[in-house]
């Protein structure tokens, strides 16, 4: 509304006061992954380490953590990789194609219907077929099923931004001999490209964090993604805050890199109506 | 281009994405249904029909009915507070000033984070004994709260995690719905002599409220699926207190290998989720028609 208008003192300083109190519990984990066991185990408030140490870390980089991280990126890209591989021509197809116009109202109940299935529902069918696919308790399995919301989420992303691609470029290429594959590879998808990584990223992020998937479907601790691990180690022992933390820590901190593109990305979903 | 309409392009188009949409949502829908009205002896195999008795037990059964009532609290308490606290985020940002956008993004941090590492972070949060939170009330002269050990307590601790980890999304579509009202709206109410408050009532939250409406549809829709945090933080306890219906189910299909009873209450979870998305999606399209 007043967007433009200039802050008073008052609401600067509420700001910044929220922002803190946002930021607290970040804080926190990132201070505890640096304080030794007795400074967190304790009936101190205080936040900063009276003592640094680099202990959790140094234990972490001894573990197989490393190994899980590998696990997590490794289905993290699968994941993203597949969701735009198959949602870009379907993306292609319905922006470019003449439909009927009760089309539009079907696609947005298919995604209604996505976004409101709870992953548990669907849970104990998917076990069934991954086990027919013998991609139970593989990252393969945890790829193909992370697509039942990362590829209509992407699809619906990629939607906009294909529609925004004028058809004249294209036309013309059409008119000099250029088929289909050839001008989706060479005009639609380099002037998609801003749009094609903010899909890509938003659909890595959620993948990087999935649980219940991964939790359910992959069984040998070896093929624990960074998620499951992390939940494993929060039922062993009550207060290995440290441990947890510097894990945390790590676990974060790539999707934190990201935030400013986060916000990009998502602000300009939200500007651009509701839909 | 609409001269391309050749039928086996569209089909080679749309086939990869359709085949995943079936295999991995239309197929486990349908078979979900279908065990339903079956029950099983051993687990997955050997499946006979039966009806509707897995809906019957389901209903008599007071885990079930626990369970869809800490669900529906859950889901109710976490988008009301949600929504308020984004639109007072949205509220105090709508300014410009100097780090605006350094603190926009500290705020948006906690929305990226894994489920499971902000349950890792309130779990620790929480303890009784040496948690943060208790160790700053004692620290200020007051009791320890049994954040996640009192039944009546839990959920509410719970739905402190959520609201840290997700009032930010609200904040986000609620400040671009902000900032689609045009200023000189409030110019003029201003000139007219509106106070502060006069423009927001008619002008912000008429305006706002489409967007209000997505923020409390698309948490509502979430927060009925609550898993993650219940399960790294409680595991559904103190008794069932926490129990949500996706915990219900799971532990139905996966701990007791009742497969037929855990479809039934899939199923009740779909219907509901389903009138839910249907009653927001009719009242979204009417506040469009107007």
């Amino acid at each position: 509304m007043d967007n433009d208008r200039p802050a008073g003192l008052v609401r600067v300083i509420s700001a910044f006061l929220v922002a803190a109190l946002f930021a607290l519990p970040l804080v926190w984990a990132l201070a505890t992954s640096l304080k030794p066991p007795g400074e967190y185990v304790s009936a101190s408030a205080a936040l900063l380490p009276r003592e640094f140490t680099l202990m959790h870390y140094e234990a972490l980089a001894d573990s197989r953590v490393w190994r899980l991280a590998l696990n997590s990126l490794a289905v993290t890209l699968g994941t993203t990789a597949l969701a735009l591989a198959a949602a870009l021509p379907a993306a292609y197809a319905l922006a470019r194609f003449d439909f009927p116009h009760r089309l539009d109202a079907l696609f947005l109940a298919f995604v209604l219907l996505v976004k409101l299935t709870p992953p548990i529902v669907l849970a104990v069918p998917l076990y069934q077929v991954l086990r027919t696919l013998g991609l139970l308790d593989t990252l393969a399995g945890l790829v193909l099923v992370n697509q039942i919301y990362a590829m209509p989420f992407a699809l619906w992303m990629l939607l906009g931004f294909v529609r925004d691609v004028p058809f004249v470029y294209e036309e013309a290429a059409a008119i000099d001999g250029a088929g289909l594959a050839r001008r989706i590879v060479q005009i639609v998808i380099p002037i998609l490209g801003p749009g094609l990584v903010a899909t890509g990223v938003l659909v890595a992020i959620a993948a990087w964090n999935e649980f219940l998937f991964a939790f359910l479907f992959l069984q040998s601790p070896a093929n624990f993604t960074l998620p499951t691990y992390v939940a494993t180690r929060i039922n062993e022992d009550e207060t290995l805050w440290g441990q947890l933390s510097a894990i945390g820590v790590l676990a974060s901190l790539p999707i934190l890199a990201l935030i400013g593109f986060v916000h990009r990305a998502l602000s300009r979903g939200f500007a651009g109506g509701l839909n | 281009m609409r001269a391309q309409n050749r039928p086996w392009l569209l089909l080679v188009l749309l086939a990869p994405a359709a085949a995943l949409f079936v295999l991995l949502t239309m197929y486990p829908l349908a078979r979900v249904f279908l065990l339903s009205f079956a029950a099983s002896d051993h687990g997955f195999e050997g499946a006979r029909f039966v009806g509707l008795e897995n809906y019957a037990e389901l209903l008599q059964g007071r885990s079930f009915r626990r369970a869809a009532w800490n669900t529906a609290f859950f889901a109710l308490v976490a988008t009301v507070a949600e929504v308020l606290v984004g639109l007072g985020l949205a509220l105090l940002l709508d300014r410009a000033f100097a780090f605006r956008r350094a603190l926009t993004l500290v705020v948006l941090a906690p929305y990226v984070l894994s489920t499971i590492v902000v349950a890792a972070i309130w779990r620790a949060w929480f303890h009784y004994d040496v948690g943060f939170l208790n160790n700053a009330l004692r620290a200020v002269g007051l009791d320890g709260v049994p954040w996640l050990f009192d039944p009546n307590i839990a959920l509410l601790s719970i739905a402190l995690a959520d609201v840290w980890q997700n009032a930010p999304f609200c904040f986000l579509i609620l400040y671009a719905g902000l900032r689609s009202i045009p200023p000189e709206l409030y110019e003029a109410a201003r000139i007219d002599g509106a106070g502060a408050w006069r423009r927001f009532r008619d002008i912000t939250v008429p305006l706002l409220t489409p967007y209000l409406f997505v923020a409390a549809l698309m948490r509502t829709l979430d927060s009925f699926k609550l898993f993650d945090k219940v399960y790294a933080m409680t595991g559904g306890g103190p008794g069932n207190a926490t129990e949500t219906l996706s915990m219900h189910v799971h532990r139905l299909a996966f701990r007791f290998f009742d497969i037929g009873l855990a479809s039934a209450a899939a199923v009740a979870m779909i219907l509901v989720a389903g009138t839910l998305g249907a009653a927001y999606a009719v009242q979204l399209l009417r506040s469009e028609a107007r």
